[in-house]
């Protein structure tokens, strides 16, 4: 693929949406305003674990509000999330608790006319609980005896029981690791913890809904799937999917939060549908906050290799920390050993996993699905094997990282697809020269107040969970793209661009494909009544999966361009090519050979549209065939401060492999974004609970301390490049980014802090506090032994 | 004002001022401060302002944060102060928090307060009745208590315009750089005469006790002698020894007396290098 033929794709453009968001025109759930619409809040638990024994709903029904506790509600078990295969699918939540389970749960809602009210009559709401034993630890959570948060839960059609807290688990056994483990020269092992962090999206969660005089619902919310949200809507309301209207809004930044039906929806719907009229219900930060969460891992490795690197096998025990519902459990548990296998060639897996039930925020994706957690133990174990075998890290990686064609399962054993580019060689060279590889010293040559060191951690994430055949996960898009008369163009996708600019990507390849000006493309508002089923925004697929089906879309446009331009111009629609004419801002439709056989789009839609005769539109589904990696390379130098224990990052050269780059700018953005978020899960981000099962934040963002632009590395100390690849199953050559270029940092965090004072970290985060604890309590050591 | 005064003696002791309210609306929303009369003072013109008088720094107790790094005189005469607000909360609340609202909320990591603690500020206490200066040390009692009455306002601030060969410094530790609570702070200020001697020597400590604290006997070593390196390694010790931290959220108690000595003494080299090369 030649890319310099381009005529959008890879060039830096304005975002369309830019202006508006910026300057606070851009309007989100919470700025719509219905008339005679009501005001929604809900009433929270403060308990983590209780039992309701009374609602009160007198006072608060006195004060003019409308009340909505569980008798209110339909009795139907549901899982906000459906996008599993229905036999991979566990339903445990009821639109109000039915016994609370974690703190901040919702246990009854009201509405009111003004806000104001809504909040006085939320309080007067007298509810009686009967606190039960708190349960936070996902191990003890499993021994006997522990408090369990549930009897039984609905799987599949069924209603199963619910032992030790144990929510689901699954076993993965590939080759023979005994065998293997046997003939295996050297061993690496340790027990990684990775704490649940709060995804701190700028845009709380918020809902409005409308009763219609028909019986059915139309809906603003903040969601990652208009289609998600409409499906399990009709599901527990029980009204046709018809009758359900879910808008696709604008959203302020998700990091994975919304890809579920968020818990304050259905509660809007309820409360909308018992008063009659339209209710918005917003969370505030601190309910946000207690709503959702990274799944907590504790993971124990053991991995082997022949004297010459060449790794023999993987043992890997997994506990999930899922929090008081579960979501994409069983998911979680495929994926969680898919990423490590598809990092790094072993033949011999042997994997447990299990998901376990806690009082505490329900685990929810966040930036990589377990990726970060998988990658950060996987790679700090290279880095010890590299060091016992007296490799370089760079050569003990590519010798043995997953590449062109072999089999990749990222997105769990049933997912399986050819990988058909691969651009790590190149990155890791890049990224070896950007960084100073080779002026890198082990820790034991290191003195004085202030040590350096030098780390790398490589990951990827997966584009999408397409494959040849369906699996466990639900992956498709569809796209309508349609031809105006000035020769503008329309297109109308469920996806929804929640930061990352999918929508400005999607716009950039219809334009590439149709050879129309960027300015004349539009992604068009829609809502579920008339956009196709796509999945979801996740799983970094907004440009692979849905950017493939616009692609799709528009090339069956561009070939009705042809035959419709054909007729008039009186000449084989073969003979028929298209270029872009800026100066004229128009599509021009011509037959190289001939001269004045030319027109443009705008020629061609106004004739078809003056003569009664059509519109050039097309519209269809699209499952990718395959789900390939994005690769990125991150390589850190950072400074430990030995007196107070604070890092700072002094280098970072970030490389990504996302095929053909679509938005420069937007790619840059993401791989910068993404270093941000990693350094605050290695170093800042603690989201942690009391043993009253409230966070000790209190909910307050301040202490969620994700880091700001003061701890990023100053711009000169920054560098980034891309690969130069073309993956043959992506739109014009195009792959997935948003969760590769967080996946691999915090590695790179633990592998540079260790090469700078020789001290490894199992446990994020780093902080200051735990690295000046960990080099006083060798100094203590040292001490000792001297004496 | 007068007005102001009057409403909070009529309503006293439920009566409460309100300025930025950056820290009142938040506590009211989780239900604090039920029942209490907020007096709004946000419009006051006459509790704005930073001036010069006799020998003194003086600022309106309605003073933000913000106007603080504005202003020239700050810049000049109370580094420390200057060098604490570029680092207080974020730019959305320096626009609202005030420095009398910061002082009278008495929140062990309040920000402002240890570099007025080196700077040796008093405060001017109104009521309808009478007009009171305490110096800041003794205006702060303990967790959230102060010696302000229910019918009083803290009308302004001042401190003595420091001398000439003297300098000084503050440093916050938090969580993250910027838009971070205290885990620890700590601010200096020292003045030699002309043989180098330390005539004044000021170091203060947030978030290390209940209460926003001078280290009385860290100073006590560096006065009448040269700073030098051993002088303040001293300074910097007894520094950490007067620190009572707790451990929570942000921070245990053995690393905050850790940090503190290592600040102490970073800013004390700081303060020293920075009267050497002036």
């Amino acid at each position: 693929m030649d890319k310099s033929q381009f005529n959008t794709l890879g060039k830096v453009t304005p975002r369309k949406d830019g202006v508006a968001r910026v300057t606070g025109q851009e309007t989100y759930t919470v700025d719509t305003i219905l008339p005679r619409m009501l005001h929604g809040r809900t009433v929270c638990s403060p308990f983590a674990h209780a039992r309701i024994k009374s609602i009160d709903t007198r006072l608060a029904e006195a004060m003019g509000a409308v009340v909505l506790t569980f008798q209110d509600i339909p009795r139907r078990r549901y899982n906000e999330r459906i996008i599993t295969v229905e036999w991979a699918l566990h339903k445990d939540h009821y639109v109000l608790a039915d016994k609370v389970r974690r703190m901040g749960e919702a246990v009854a809602a009201v509405a009111a006319e003004t806000e104001e009210l809504a909040e006085k009559a939320a309080r007067a709401v007298v509810v009686e609980y009967e606190p039960l034993p708190v349960v936070l630890d996902p191990i003890e959570a499993m021994q006997p005896g522990a408090e369990p948060l549930y009897d039984t839960v609905v799987y599949g059609d069924q209603e199963i029981q619910i032992e030790k807290n144990i929510a689901c688990a699954r076993e993965v056994n590939e080759g023979d690791v005994d065998k293997a483990f046997a003939e295996t020269d050297v061993f690496v092992e340790g027990t990684f913890d990775v704490h649940k962090i709060y995804h701190a999206q700028m845009e709380p969660k918020s809902v409005v809904c409308r009763p219609e005089p028909d019986g059915g619902i139309t809906v603003w919310a903040t969601t990652q799937s208009i289609h998600n949200t409409r499906i399990v809507l009709g599901q527990i309301f029980d009204i046709p999917l018809s009758k359900v209207n879910v808008k696709r809004m604008s959203v302020g930044g998700t990091f994975g939060s919304s890809i579920q039906m968020n818990s304050v929806v259905p509660i809007g719907v309820a409360l909308a549908l018992k008063a009659r009229r339209p209710v918005k219900l917003t969370l505030t930060r601190e309910e946000d906050m207690h709503d959702h969460g990274r799944f907590g891992t504790h993971a124990h490795l053991k991995l082997g290799a022949k004297k010459d690197g060449t790794l023999t096998g993987i043992e890997l025990e997994l506990v999930a920390d899922i929090g008081a519902h579960i979501l994409q459990g069983y998911s979680f548990l495929g994926v969680s050993i898919g990423w490590i296998v598809s990092l790094y060639r072993l033949p011999n897996v042997r994997y447990k996993g299990t998901c376990v039930y806690t009082n505490k925020a329900p685990g929810c994706a966040m930036q990589g699905f377990g990726n970060p957690q998988a990658t950060f133990a996987m790679e700090s174990l290279m880095d010890e094997l590299a060091e016992k075998l007296g490799m370089d890290p760079v050569e003990l990686r590519l010798k043995n990282y997953v590449r062109l064609g072999m089999t990749f399962w990222g997105q769990g054993p049933m997912v399986r697809s050819l990988i058909r580019s691969d651009g790590v060689p190149d990155l890791l060279e890049k990224g070896k020269e950007l960084i100073g590889w080779d002026r890198r010293q082990p820790p034991g040559l290191k003195s004085g107040r202030f040590r350096r060191g030098i780390g790398l951690g490589r990951g990827f994430h997966t584009s999408s969970a397409g494959a040849p055949q369906p699996g466990d996960v639900i992956d498709y898009s569809g796209a309508l793209v349609k031809i105006n008369q000035d020769g503008s163009v329309d297109v109308v996708s469920a996806l929804v661009d929640h930061g990352g600019g999918t929508l400005e990507g999607m716009a950039k390849l219809v334009a590439e494909t149709l050879c129309v000006p960027l300015d004349m493309v539009s992604v068009v508002p829609t809502d579920t009544g008339n956009a196709l089923y796509d999945v979801c925004t996740h799983a970094s697929r907004g440009t692979y999966a849905g950017g493939g089906a616009a692609v799709r879309v528009a090339k069956q446009v561009r070939q009705e361009i042809c035959e419709t331009a054909a007729r008039y111009l009186n000449v084989q629609p073969e003979a028929i090519e298209m270029k872009v004419d800026q100066e004229l801002g128009q599509a021009v439709i011509y037959v190289p050979s001939i001269p004045d056989k030319q027109m443009t789009l705008k020629q061609l839609a106004s004739r078809c549209w003056s003569e009664s005769w059509k519109t050039i539109a097309s519209m269809d589904s699209y499952r990718p065939v395959a789900c390939p990696p994005a690769y990125v390379t991150v390589f850190l130098e950072v400074e430990v401060d030995t007196w107070t224990g604070a890092v700072r990052t002094l280098h970072a050269a970030l490389g990504a492999d996302c095929g053909t780059v679509v938005n420069p700018d937007g790619a840059v953005g993401q791989l910068e974004g993404g270093l941000s978020r990693g350094m605050g899960m290695a170093l800042y981000e603690d989201i942690d609970w009391d043993e009253r099962g409230q966070l000790r934040s209190k909910g307050y963002l301040v202490d969620a301390k994700t880091p700001g632009i003061m701890e990023s590395p100053h711009l000169e100390g920054l560098s980034i490049h891309f690969a130069d690849t073309n993956e043959p199953t992506g739109p014009h050559g195009a792959k997935g980014m948003g969760e590769a270029a967080l996946n691999p940092v915090p590695a790179a965090y633990a592998n540079a802090i260790y090469n700078a004072i020789g001290i490894r970290f199992y446990q994020l985060p780093i902080t200051s506090e735990k690295l000046l604890a960990a080099l006083v309590e060798r100094e203590t050591m040292l001490k000792e032994r001297l004496r | 004002m007068g007005e102001a005064l009057a409403q909070l003696s009529e309503h006293a002791p439920q009566g409460n001022p309100l300025a930025g309210g950056t820290n009142l609306v938040v506590e009211m929303r989780v239900g604090r401060h039920q029942g209490k009369s907020m007096v709004d003072l946000g419009r006051l013109k006459e509790l704005r302002g930073i001036q010069a008088q006799n020998g003194h720094i003086v600022i309106g107790g309605g003073t933000t944060v913000s106007e603080l790094l504005k202003h020239p005189l700050i810049a000049d005469h109370a580094v420390p102060l200057c060098q604490s607000a570029a680092v207080f909360a974020n730019p959305l609340i320096r626009n609202r928090a005030t420095v009398a609202g910061n002082l009278v909320d008495a929140s062990p990591a309040a920000d402002l307060a240890p570099p007025l603690l080196a700077l040796g500020a008093e405060v001017e206490l109104v009521s309808r009745e009478h007009t009171r200066w305490v110096s800041l040390d003794e205006f702060m009692v303990g967790v959230r208590k102060t010696l302000i009455q229910p019918d009083e306002l803290m009308r302004s601030i001042r401190w003595s315009k420091p001398p000439k060969r003297s300098a000084g410094a503050f440093y916050k530790v938090g969580l993250r750089k910027a838009d971070a609570i205290s885990v620890l702070s700590a601010a200096v200020m020292v003045a030699c005469d002309t043989s180098g001697r330390c005539k004044l020597a000021r170091i203060a400590l947030g978030a290390l006790a209940p209460r926003p604290l001078r280290a009385y006997e860290a100073e006590d070593v560096l006065q009448g002698q040269p700073l030098q390196a051993e002088g303040i390694a001293e300074a910097a010790r007894l520094a950490a020894e007067a620190a009572r931290p707790i451990s929570d959220i942000r921070g245990t108690a053995e690393y905050r007396k850790r940090v503190t000595e290592v600040i102490v003494r970073r800013l004390l080299v700081q303060a020293s290098e920075a009267l050497e090369h002036p």
